[in-house]
């Protein structure tokens, strides 16, 4: 077990009879995963985990928790831990009042970048045989049955952790292991969006229709989104006013991630839950990627960073210059 | 690259024309009033204020194969809401920049201010538009399958 699950478990049993519950992570079903955890008691907090396996953004949890508040809580906080990226998703549900600050108690975690199973699954040659994952510095040791290999990081984690640029979490009530150093500036270009915008426009064209004519349209990239908060009323399945139809052509899919896209414009906080989940490996997130450069371009406006904030789409100034 | 009277004759050219009630649909009332010739691409929806227009009107109607859209509102400052058009203006031009980068041609989408006693801009924005959408050609819509695809490697 290693230092960051221990400090975390130690400074949840010192704190936990002030809280409800504790949002974190356990060990999953097989040695690449964790998977999202409540803490409801104190023999529980032996079960937290924190890693570079601990993927999951458990801010999408947390509306959910706040609106089932239990009466016998009197008023206590709902403890949830946080990565960088999630941190800011966090700020964008407090900033669109579906979370209240007083309410959490954030645990921040600094974190070097999360491991991506699908990649880690292509580097070695028989991957159910993998016994331990674990990040060693800048190496990743993978423990199988036939012994021990181990590769670069870089070429384990997430597509979104080797551009993170918020690695440490921008509001925390404690601070669990030391600051991170970001890998990319806050103004730095993306260099995934540059790879795409490389291509001739009819590249592009055919580079998106390739990728989404994988999409079956389960809806895990809405569903797992923290700021997909219409749950019942998202216009997907709507049928006044029916955007979409059962059809499945590429007319159907390219509109429903445009939907998903739009419709977080100004508000994405580019955790990459959407591209994680996805089962046919989309890039999700790529497309969202591009709004936010647009909006960082246009209005100089970041999605999560400040509270007080207003996602630039849901305001105006009369004083900018459009046509 | 096709000529404009060829890709006349493959079909009708269609642009879909969003304008608010209260300015750029008295506007061009004002210019057929006024008998100002006009080409005949446009299919006029008229809408409350431009504040009503979702980008995903404007993207639904590219995808389903229309040539050209072109929202038209009251000019900054005169929304008859007073603000529908300012957060109007953010949401297309955050638009109008993403449509390239997923490979639509932006040109084909045009948003403009045009008040209800200016027939005579307006006759020249939508006769500027339409000849914009000429010399595009049709719109191709989307691929309904990809035979081969270019690779993009971001590692």
């Amino acid at each position: 077990m290693d230092d960051k699950t221990n400090a975390l478990r130690e400074h949840v049993k010192g704190i936990f009879s002030n809280l409800e519950l504790v949002l974190g992570w356990e060990p999953g079903y097989d040695p690449l995963h964790t998977r999202p955890f409540y803490v409801r008691t104190e023999s529980d907090i032996d079960r937290l985990t924190a890693n570079c396996l601990s993927v999951h953004n458990l801010t999408r949890y947390l509306a959910k928790s706040m609106n089932a508040v239990d009466p016998a809580a009197d008023g206590r906080k709902i403890g949830v831990c946080v990565k960088g990226c999630d941190s800011r998703s966090l700020v964008a549900l407090i900033q669109e009042k579906f979370v209240s600050r007083d309410r959490v108690y954030v645990i921040g975690l600094p974190c070097r970048g999360t491991l991506d199973a699908r990649r880690i699954r292509a580097l070695v040659p028989d991957p159910a045989r993998i016994r331990s994952v674990n990040a060693e510095g800048d190496e990743l040791v993978v423990e199988t049955d036939q012994g021990i290999s181990r590769f670069a990081l870089d070429r384990a984690i997430a597509r979104k952790c080797l551009q993170c640029r918020y690695p440490n979490p921008v509001i925390h009530d404690v601070l669990i292991g030391d600051p991170v150093t970001p890998r990319l500036k806050i103004d730095a270009e993306n260099p995934s969006v540059a790879a795409v915008e490389a291509l001739s426009l009819e590249d592009r064209l055919l580079f998106w229709e390739n990728q989404l004519d994988r999409c079956i349209r389960c809806f895990a990239c809405r569903n797992a989104c923290p700021l997909c908060v219409c749950q019942n009323h998202c216009i997907m399945e709507t049928r006044m006013p029916k955007w979409l139809t059962q059809y499945r052509n590429m007319n159907e899919k390219f509109m429903f991630h445009m939907i998903h896209a739009l419709h977080l414009a100004g508000r994405c906080t580019e955790c990459g839950e959407c591209e994680r989940v996805c089962p046919v490996g989309i890039p999700v997130a790529l497309i969202k990627e591009k709004i936010n450069a647009i909006i960082y371009e246009m209005l100089d406006y970041e999605s999560g960073i400040d509270p007080e904030a207003v996602p630039p789409l849901l305001t105006f100034s009369p004083k900018e210059t459009g046509i | 690259m096709s000529s404009k009277s060829d890709a006349k004759q493959e079909r009708e050219i269609k642009i879909v024309g969003f304008l608010c009630n209260w300015c750029s649909y008295g506007g061009a009332d004002t210019a057929g009033v006024c008998r100002f010739r006009q080409p005949t691409d446009l299919r006029i929806i008229r809408i409350p204020c431009t504040g009503r227009i979702d980008p995903l009107m404007i993207v639904k109607s590219l995808i389903q194969g229309a040539d050209g859209v072109l929202v038209s509102g009251c000019h900054p400052n005169d929304c008859h809401y007073a603000v529908g058009n300012f957060y109007a203006r953010r949401r297309m031009e955050v638009l109008k920049r993403f449509l390239p980068y997923m490979g639509f041609q932006s040109e084909r989408f045009r948003y403009t201010w045009v008040s209800a006693s200016e027939g005579q801009i307006w006759q020249q924005v939508v006769t500027d538009f339409s000849e914009t959408i000429h010399r595009l050609g049709p719109n191709p819509g989307l691929h309904q399958t990809v035979d081969s695809a270019p690779a993009v490697s971001w590692f």
